[in-house]
């Protein structure tokens, strides 16, 4: 397992500078400058803007300039946020989206897992019904109307829950609940899924069959070899959810970096844009390693590398 | 196994006496039909497109059963129009996601090994770059029209799939009856297909329908980014995503797109669903907790010891 | 009615059941929540900086705006009032202007505020070095160009002087009846060169910064919340409020709920859903003002059917300009002519007029009868919603009024702004906000030397006509100069055919006293009070 966690470590490397290099690239390719602005500036301005952000260099100057400050763990200068670092940005907004990411995780995990257990088990039942109608709607009603419905019936007509901003650990029910019903809806299928795919197999039946109580086969044996799909699409949700979602940071006015996602590509700042991508990178390369981790504990056989 | 014999004629048999996917299969082919009929121009709504200035944001009534919009066009017209970009993009997008990442996966995950670790970094990387900027470049170079859609939307959708199948292989692939088949001699190909694939079929399946929707919406952010449809067409995904302000003004704006996207998705989960028990033949049925009477009971074979991994 | 209908209706309320709770159509009418001496108001995100020699931003503007006072200062009806000078002479035709600068000034580290402030800051702005965007508002300074497009590298041949503690000289290259506007412009608030040189790109932290307006900055916590005190020591008094708390809510339906929560004072267009201001639009709270900001629908004259002037006045004829408000619905104000309103040279007979018979007559002058034979032509446009209605609908008066069918394309903000600069297509919309209350800011905008102007329509006769209104001391000469210009741009080339004015939509809880708007979009809080 050590052997592992190394391995993957030295892997991390090219796989950071290919991300690196191909976003550098993307960005410089897409139509549309940082300084293209709503009102055209006199070209005079754009040389002086240009020249101080090094973007006058050839291309390849510039790649090299830019590689050797991430080498030495500097994520460059915002061209939109006037004087802030890109450093100083994702330093102020990661540990944001990282409390709420893991709220929601936890409490999409929480929902979702025992839900799609339960409606494996009762299959057919009126739980399994009910279970299969609310993540279908948890994933086909987009999540602004979610959101919307949430502020509305807690914040403004029930008046019991905070409609918006960060301030107290009550302001973070609502969007992590927000956060939770898309995941927490996919989450509950697939577990469904898994678990009766599980409950399919002949040692589940014989053990159902030689008197083992539903509850105890499901919770001692199914759920530990249903685990593996669980796991798998756990990885990239948690570098999704942790680095910040934009619809539920747009509305619930939280300083997260999940905005910068968006925002950052719409003003073509771009070392902003290398930087968020960079530390998502980072956040699925670790958090795809723990994943195969997990394989190996859930089931010895499995041979990663 | 019987699975080899199973034809078309059994599975539907199977499939009619599950009602859920029964009922998800005939609304299916219904919002496929009219999507297609109002691709081929047939007039389905007497109003069809046509703005007024007199009937803006009406609440639904007889003359609009789901009302208009702030141009005055009446809405059960445009989800009718709608639908057609809606359903193709959903199922398109699904089916590109599942080839692709099946493909992917399974090679991944019955390679094992350096092969296996290579390719999932690749995955790493597809999913780390910036889908945005990616989908942007994209309707710069193929222009706005339903390839840029597809390519964009299919461009980054398949990776969780890829995951998902190569995970299953991974713990599939020690099973006894992967282990039997490989000391028989079989060939690779064959145990993928037909030991493998339909042993992971469960959460593969749950991804294509999880897909559905997913395109559905996402293909009103593409519009956002201008590679999207041009009006005065539509769909569902950007009929939502105009609608959704006018929660608590309007809400029919919001209302009956995201039915029909609901509708949509709850018939492709049933019949998923149905699809995938009415094609495994190990399957009982249930229905609604009673047993449904199998027309041919599948031999239970001597089942081997209880496998538990501590 | 018949029964089956009933049975509809019925059956309809019961589907709406669910959402009936949300269509409450009255607006909530306030109890009082009101949090002593503080005002809660939204400036739905963050602005990019606050240094203000740099800032473009008009977030960033809303901020400096309470924290600066410049030479002078707009009042509530958008004329300056003196500021930090408390007299100006213009002298030498309108070429010179010199400032006599208040002695009792004080800023919030203590320092007396002297003309040499102001020397360093509008030098600074012009630095090449400082990369500003705003430098080429002061190119109507003596050098002011070739310096900050390194022609000239020394700043000390710029207009620009200090004459002593007191009074401040700017020469101008040519009289410039709009200049006194600038020295209001948050750009040409002066700085202090000890702070920035001592603090660098950290200077406008709020332990650093220093201000001379009547707040000051004490907090900011990026992309939430900015925090202004009163200033007690400013000069011209110290400030109803004790504190402004600034939200950084994005989303308009979130920012709104806030308001009828009572957690904010005060919303305008940045916190106000087109469905909100319907809702909310017969309510005391509700205020509406129209605003210095013009839509038009621009042609690229270079490119067929649009080379030809009558196709492009059919098209502006066959505008009903008056359903705009009614798709829209933020009370917009139709208007036909390029200078709007209440600015010197608006005529409300400039433009052209809905006349769809008209129209389709120049259009078959044009050869195009009844649009037979009319290129296929693509609209562009930004994606925004509004928009998107807007666009929507003129294409379909196209198809209604002249027969022609128009193909609309939409392309992301960045993307529309590069293709409207290198290469911009036959017909496109646009909007131009003024950057200061007087005519020029819209006239230049067509001028053949403008960057913005991506119809690439050339006109000498528009050129000299506009430059003349600029240079003419006479204000009723100005006036006829600016008219003749207008309907030069409007009527007889009809390069342009304007749509509408954008208003301003705000809702003020019944608890504050003293916020007036104006049409510039610039809000001061100095005089605001809240009741305790």
């Amino acid at each position: 397992m050590l052997g592992l966690i190394i391995k993957r470590i030295l892997l991390a490397i090219p796989v950071l500078w290919i991300v690196a290099s191909i976003t550098f690239m993307l960005v410089r390719i897409v139509p549309g400058g940082p300084f293209e602005g709503d009102k055209a500036l006199p070209p005079e301005i754009v040389a002086n803007l240009k020249a101080k952000y090094h973007l006058d260099k050839p291309v390849h100057e510039q790649y090299l300039l830019y590689m050797e400050r991430l080498v030495h763990g500097d994520l460059g200068l915002s061209y939109k946020y006037i004087g802030r670092t890109v450093n100083d940005i994702l330093a102020d907004a990661f540990p944001v989206s990282l409390q709420l990411g893991g709220a929601g995780l936890l409490l999409a995990i929480c929902i979702g897992v025992p839900l799609g257990t339960i409606a494996a088990v009762r299959r057919g039942s009126g739980a399994d019904f009910a279970a299969m109608f609310l993540s279908t709607a948890g994933i086909s009603v987009p999540s602004f109307v979610i959101g919307a419905l949430l502020i509305f019936t807690f914040g403004i007509w029930l008046k019991i829950l905070p409609v918006a901003l960060w301030e107290s650990p009550r302001h973070m029910i609502l969007p992590a609940l927000t956060l939770a019903v898309s995941p927490a809806a996919y989450l509950a299928r697939l577990t469904r899924a898994s678990v009766l795919e599980i409950l399919e197999k002949d040692w589940v039946r014989t053990a159902r069959s030689k008197g083992l109580s539903t509850d105890k086969t499901v919770v001692k044996h199914v759920l530990r070899n249903a685990l593996v799909p669980i796991a798998t699409v756990l990885g990239p949700l948690t570098a999704i959810l942790v680095t910040g979602s934009f619809v539920v940071e747009f509305m619930y006015a939280i300083p997260g970096m999940g905005r910068f996602f968006i925002t950052a590509v719409g003003n073509r700042d771009y070392d902003l844009i290398m930087g968020t991508t960079l530390v998502f990178a980072v956040l699925l390369i670790v958090s795809n390693t723990i994943v195969d981790i997990v394989y190996v504990i859930l089931d010895p056989r499995m041979q990663v590398t | 196994m019987s699975k080899d014999k199973v034809g078309f004629g059994y599975i539907w048999y199977r499939l009619r006496n599950i009602p859920t996917a029964y009922f998800a299969f005939w609304v299916i082919l219904s919002i496929c039909i009219v999507a297609l009929l109002s691709g081929l121009h047939v007039p389905l709504s007497h109003y069809g497109y046509s703005q007024t200035t007199t009937d803006l944001l009406a609440a639904p009534s007889w003359d609009h059963p789901m009302g208009t919009d702030e141009l005055g066009r009446d809405l059960f017209s445009r989800i009718v129009y709608g639908s057609q970009l809606s359903i193709s993009i959903g199922v398109t997008t699904a089916l590109i996601a599942f080839v692709i990442g099946t493909i992917y996966g399974a090679i991944a995950g019955f390679s094992g090994g350096k092969i296996d670790n290579v390719l999932m970094r690749g995955v790493d990387i597809a999913y780390a770059l910036p889908d945005l900027l990616v989908m942007i470049l994209i309707g710069v170079l193929i222009g706005r029209g339903t390839y840029g859609i597809l390519i964009s939307l299919g461009l980054v959708s398949w990776m969780g799939t890829a995951r998902l199948v190569r995970a299953q292989f991974l713990q599939l692939q020690h099973e006894e009856f992967v282990e039997a088949a490989r000391a028989a001699g079989q060939n690779s190909l064959l145990i993928v297909w037909k030991h493998l694939l339909p042993n992971a079929m469960g959460p593969i399946i749950v991804a294509l329908t999880f897909t559905v929707p997913s395109a559905i919406l996402s293909e009103s952010t593409l519009s956002f980014i201008g590679l999207g449809l041009s009006p005065p067409a539509c769909s569902w995904g950007t009929l939502a995503s105009d609608g959704w302000r006018s929660l608590r003004g309007h809400p029919h704006l919001i209302l009956f797109p995201s039915f029909f996207i609901f509708l949509t998705v709850l018939s492709f989960n049933f019949l998923g669903d149905g699809l995938r028990d009415a094609l495994d033949p190990r399957t009982r049925l249930f229905n609604y907790g009673k047993v449904v009477q199998d027309p041919e009971e599948p031999v239970e074979k001597e089942s081997p010891e209880l496998v538990t991994k501590e | 009615m018949n029964s089956k209908r009933k049975y509809f209706h019925r059956s309809l309320i019961a589907v709406l059941a669910l959402f009936a709770a949300f269509s409450l159509t009255s607006c909530n009418v306030a109890k009082h929540g009101a949090l002593p001496g503080t005002l809660r108001i939204n400036i739905g995100t963050e602005p990019p900086g606050l240094d203000w020699e740099i800032e473009t931003d008009s977030t960033s503007f809303d901020v400096v705006s309470n924290l600066m006072t410049g030479l002078t200062q707009y009042t509530p009806e958008l004329t300056c009032a003196p500021g930090c000078a408390k007299s100006w002479d213009v002298l030498d035709g309108g070429r010179r202007y010199v400032f006599h600068i208040r002695d009792d000034i004080y800023w919030t580290d203590g320092k007396k505020l002297t003309a040499k402030d102001f020397e360093y800051a509008w030098k600074r702005l012009l630095n090449p070095a400082s990369g500003a965007q705003y430098a080429y508002f002061l190119y109507p300074i003596v050098n002011a160009f070739e310096y900050n497009s390194k022609k000239i590298t020394d700043p000390n041949l710029v207009g620009i002087k200090a004459l002593d503690d007191y009074t401040f000289e700017v020469k101008l290259t040519k009289p410039a009846a709009y200049f006194i506007y600038l020295t209001a412009f948050c750009p040409c608030c002066p700085s202090r060169q000890d702070v920035i040189e001592k603090w660098g790109k950290r200077w406008t932290d709020p332990e650093h910064i220093v201000t001379n307006g009547p707040f000051m900055l004490k907090h900011w916590q990026h992309e939430y919340k900015i925090e202004l005190e009163a200033n007690p020591k400013y000069f011209e008094g110290r400030p109803k409020l004790d504190k402004i708390s600034m939200f950084m809510v994005p989303e308009q339906a979130t920012a709104f709920a806030l308001y009828e929560n009572d957690e904010l004072d005060f919303v305008d267009n940045r916190s106000f859903s087109t469905p909100d201001v319907e809702r909310c639009k017969d309510s005391p709270e509700f205020h509406n003002v129209p605003l210095l900001r013009n839509n038009y629908i621009g042609f690229n004259v270079t490119k067929p059917p649009f080379t030809d002037a009558r196709v492009r006045r059919a098209v502006s004829k066959a505008i009903d300009r008056n359903v705009f408000p009614l798709i829209l619905r933020r009370k917009e104000r139709p208007t036909s002519s390029w200078i709007p309103k209440p600015l010197v040279g608006y005529s409300p007979t400039t433009g052209e007029q809905f006349d769809p018979e008209g129209a389709r007559k120049l259009l078959a002058e044009a050869g195009f009868p009844d649009g037979k034979g009319f290129p296929p032509i693509t609209m562009l446009y930004p994606n925004r919603d509004d928009v998107k209605t807007v666009v929507e609908e003129l294409q379909d008066q196209m198809q209604k009024n002249l027969g022609i069918s128009i193909g609309l394309q939409n392309q992301e903000w960045k993307v529309y702004l590069q293709t409207l600069h290198r290469d911009p297509p036959p017909m496109f919309r646009a909007n131009w906000g003024a950057d200061y209350p007087d005519p020029e800011t819209f006239a230049n905008l067509f001028t053949s030397f403008n960057g913005n102007n991506t119809t690439e329509w050339k006109d000498k006769k528009y050129d000299a006509l506009v430059e003349q209104a600029g240079t003419e001391q006479n204000p009723e000469k100005r006036r006829k100069l600016y008219e003749e210009a207008d309907h030069y741009l409007c009527n007889d080339q009809c390069v342009i055919a304007p749509t509408y004015l954008a208003t301003q939509n705000a809702m003020v809880k019944p608890w504050v006293h003293g916020l007036k708007f104006n049409a510039l979009d610039i809000q001061f809080y100095k005089e605001v009070s809240i009741d305790p």
